[in-house]
């Protein structure tokens, strides 16, 4: 089987978010609608295409969004709806496919490869969106080819409902009169690199020589090349295992008060604490990270034997904490990190641990299965009320972030 | 100063004292051994500047003297040999050490003695007497249970409790714990003291399991344990053991009796289909019957298995480190043993039913990991 032999199909929501409110709500169709943040600070994550006739697109200043389209309405949104929506598509997704991958909360690849001789993957693939509009109702564009890139190049063309296929051969020709900004992995910086060079169009890239690339853009220059060039031999991977867990937290208005951050911190702690012996995992390396107001951004991380216990975790992230923040600068933003994760329990020790403190964990646990995770907290993290408390270890891909890059 | 001795004694003596010494010590004299000559017989000592170790030699000598030698070169060349006589010659100023065989000539440039350690004498040492054979099971049986981390010293040793009622080791990582009693042995003067892990591992390597004594001097700083013509001096481990006595669980009512290599064989069998991080497994235990369970959701991986078991107590699911329990049941050799336990956040015990010498006494312990169930 060769690598140009697959067929793999790029499957992505369209405005998604948008596309579910109005599925509860018809009287925001046909109108502009911003979805985000709503404070002074929030970002737009999802918007209509109404709104984008305005030059609004996601991941703006919701300020500046409001000033681009004024009667534009705005909504916070809901990720509890989304995620039940997303979950619907996903099981009529797996129903249909042999091997998909959930990269987002509304986007899919499916490997359709050897397939073809049976059903006709284009004609397979087509039957599956609308069996995906007609039993959720929301709208979904794709894009297949034989590869990953080219797919989800070409469902951003596709964009809004609509599917195209680039045929094996054909990579090249499609992207070559697009711009370098439709590569996944070129981002703001990238693109204004390749700018100043003069390189606007893909057809370019796929004309330069691949060490003059890797020489402009260091080691990611040949990845952008090969992109550029149709060639991904990247797996659809049906799950991925979690690495890492995190939570992070903006605040509307920069604080110096360290008693909150810490106040912030502990309850981030203790609720990822709980997730990890909730989803059976252990951490080897702790985290903290903090963006001053000039959006200067330092973290410090620290190697430390499995574990899942709060006693041992707070007061490492504290310690942390301590080391890493020692500017009195205002703190825009705060995150705590769990990575090197395993699947195991924590490992009582003889002298550190004593029966009260596990049946404590062990009871709080229970208690914040049943009734939801603020069901007990520690009085320290107690106002700490808008920090994200999903189960990460659920199989769904991680939350998506606001200002991601569509 | 000049000497002549079998190639193959020598050898046999070099390769013990030789384990203390490492390529790049921080002292590079003692990457020599030091001999010492007397009228008769060589004093071989070789340290590592915490231990060290030296051992007699007869050999054909008249003369007394002392010079440091290089330990790798040495070894080697003699490893090359076929028994015979060798005769070493330290020669005049050069500092060139000739040695002959039926071979030819090899001269190797030695060191003068000023340089190295001198051993610290053992002021108001106290003095224990106990058979190698006991001591070297004491340090078979408890040295694979200590720790590793670097943070806490106190518990990378075997920790020697000797008084009238007899002679304790314990051994503990703080996941596990080893407590290995001999009864028969008494001493005096009680004494308490932290072994390090190295000279343990040495002495376990040379100690006979012959009747031939060991006697033990040791005060606040330093053990010396001396037998045959070997003397090993060790300086101890500085700090307050743990209390390990306060977290042994006195009530465990459930006990379970069971084949001990059956349950070893099983446990390593299911232990292959855990994760391979943290190694965990589940022991559930209901009626007369353990099942072992093993799962590692990364790879889809799953293993299950029963055995037979004798069992007074209620139902209970344990999780534990399979790598403790592989550890502790090879280290046992009876036939049976009993695991007691509480619950399933306590401590197991494991001890021998059988196949026990008098005076024995051997206590093993293990801490689950939290399971969900």
């Amino acid at each position: 089987m060769y690598f140009q032999d697959r067929q793999i199909a790029h499957m992505d929501l369209d405005s998604f978010f948008v596309s579910v409110e109005r599925l509860i709500d018809s009287r925001l169709n046909n109108r502009p609608i911003l979805i985000g943040g709503t404070s002074s600070r929030g970002v737009v994550a999802s918007c209509s295409y109404e709104a984008r006739a305005f030059g609004i697109h996601s991941a703006m200043p919701m300020k500046m969004a409001k000033q681009l389209c004024p009667e534009a309405i705005v909504l916070k949104g809901n990720s509890g709806t989304y995620s039940k929506y997303s979950q619907l598509v996903t099981d009529v997704v797996r129903e249909s496919a042999p091997v998909f991958e959930k990269t987002s909360i509304d986007e899919f690849y499916i490997d359709f490869t050897g397939m073809d001789r049976f059903f006709g993957t284009f004609k397979y693939a087509k039957e599956l969106r609308s069996k995906i509009i007609k039993e959720t109702g929301l709208p979904i564009s794709f894009g297949l080819s034989t590869n990953k890139t080219v797919s989800k190049v070409a469902t951003g063309e596709a964009k809004p409902n609509n599917e195209i296929e680039v045929s094996k051969g054909n990579e090249r020709p499609f992207l070559a009169p697009l711009s370098v900004q439709k590569i996944p992995m070129v981002g703001e910086k990238t693109y204004q690199k390749l700018c100043d060079l003069g390189v606007k169009r893909i057809h370019t890239v796929q004309e330069m020589p691949v060490d003059v690339m890797e020489r402009v853009l260091g080691k990611s220059g040949r990845g952008i090349w090969e992109k550029a060039n149709g060639i991904d031999t990247s797996l659809v991977i049906p799950f991925q295992e979690r690495k890492s867990i995190s939570t992070e937290r903006t605040f509307d208005k920069d604080t110096i008060d360290v008693h909150r951050l810490k106040g912030i911190i502990t309850a981030m702690t203790e609720n990822l604490a709980f997730q990890l012996r909730r989803g059976d995992k252990l951490t080897a390396c702790v985290s903290v990270k903090i963006r001053y107001s000039d959006f200067d951004t330092h973290s410090l991380q620290q190697n430390i034997p499995y574990t899942s216990a709060d006693h041992i975790l707070l007061p490492k992230i504290q310690e942390l904490f301590d080391k890493l923040y020692n500017k009195r600068l205002l703190v825009r933003l705060i995150g705590v990190k769990f990575s090197h994760l395993v699947g195991g329990g924590y490992q009582i020790n003889l002298f550190e641990d004593n029966e009260k403190n596990i049946q404590l964990y062990q009871a709080m646990d229970k208690m914040r299965i049943r009734y939801g995770d603020r069901a007990v907290l520690r009085a320290s993290g107690m106002d700490a009320k808008t920090i994200g408390r999903s189960n990460p270890f659920n199989g769904d891909p991680p939350p998506l972030l606001a200002n991601r890059r569509i | 100063m000049r000497f002549i001795v079998s190639s193959g004694s020598l050898l046999k003596q070099l390769n013990m004292a030789g384990t203390l010494i490492s390529s790049n010590s921080a002292m590079p004299i003692l990457e020599n051994f030091l001999f010492t000559l007397l009228p008769g017989k060589l004093v071989i000592t070789s340290s590592d500047s915490e231990s060290t170790l030296t051992t007699t030699i007869a050999v054909e000598s008249e003369v007394e003297g002392e010079a440091c030698v290089p330990a790798k070169i040495l070894m080697d060349i003699l490893k090359t040999f076929p028994e015979q006589p060798l005769t070493f010659d330290f020669g005049g100023d050069d500092n060139q050490l000739e040695i002959s065989s039926d071979y030819g000539r090899y001269q190797i440039g030695y060191f003068g003695v000023n340089e190295y350690p001198r051993l610290p004498e053992i002021e108001d040492s106290s003095v224990s007497k106990m058979p190698s054979g006991v001591l070297a099971t004491a340090i078979q049986k408890t040295l694979f249970a200590s720790g590793n981390d670097d943070l806490r010293p106190v518990m990378s040793g075997v920790f020697f409790q000797l008084n009238k009622e007899g002679a304790t080791f314990v051994s503990t990582d703080a996941h596990k714990l080893v407590r290995y009693r001999r009864v028969d042995i008494s001493t005096a003067e009680s004494a308490e003291f932290i072994m390090p892990k190295k000279p343990l591992t040495i002495l376990k390597g040379i100690l006979s399991t012959a009747e031939d004594e060991v006697q033990l001097h040791y005060n606040q700083k330093n053990c010396r344990f001396e037998f045959k013509h070997i003397v090993l001096t060790a300086r101890l481990i500085d700090g307050r053991y743990p209390n390990y006595d306060a977290v042994i669980p006195k009530e465990n009512p459930n006990k379970l009796t069971i084949d001990r290599e059956a349950f070893l064989h099983s446990v390593k069998r299911v232990s292959l289909f855990a994760n391979k991080t943290t190694h965990q497994i589940r022991l559930k235990i209901a009626g007369s019957e353990v099942q072992t369970i093993a799962e590692d959701l990364d790879f889809s991986n799953k293993a299950h298995e029963r055995i037979q078991c004798d069992y007074d107590g209620s139902d209970m699911e344990i999780g534990f480190n399979s790598r403790f329990l592989v550890e502790m049941l090879s280290n046992l050799e009876s036939e049976h043993v009993l695991l007691e336990l509480s619950a399933p956040n306590r401590a197991g015990l494991l001890s021998p039913i059988d196949g026990k010498e008098i005076g024995e006494e051997v206590l093993m312990l293990v801490m689950p990991v939290m399971i969900n169930s």
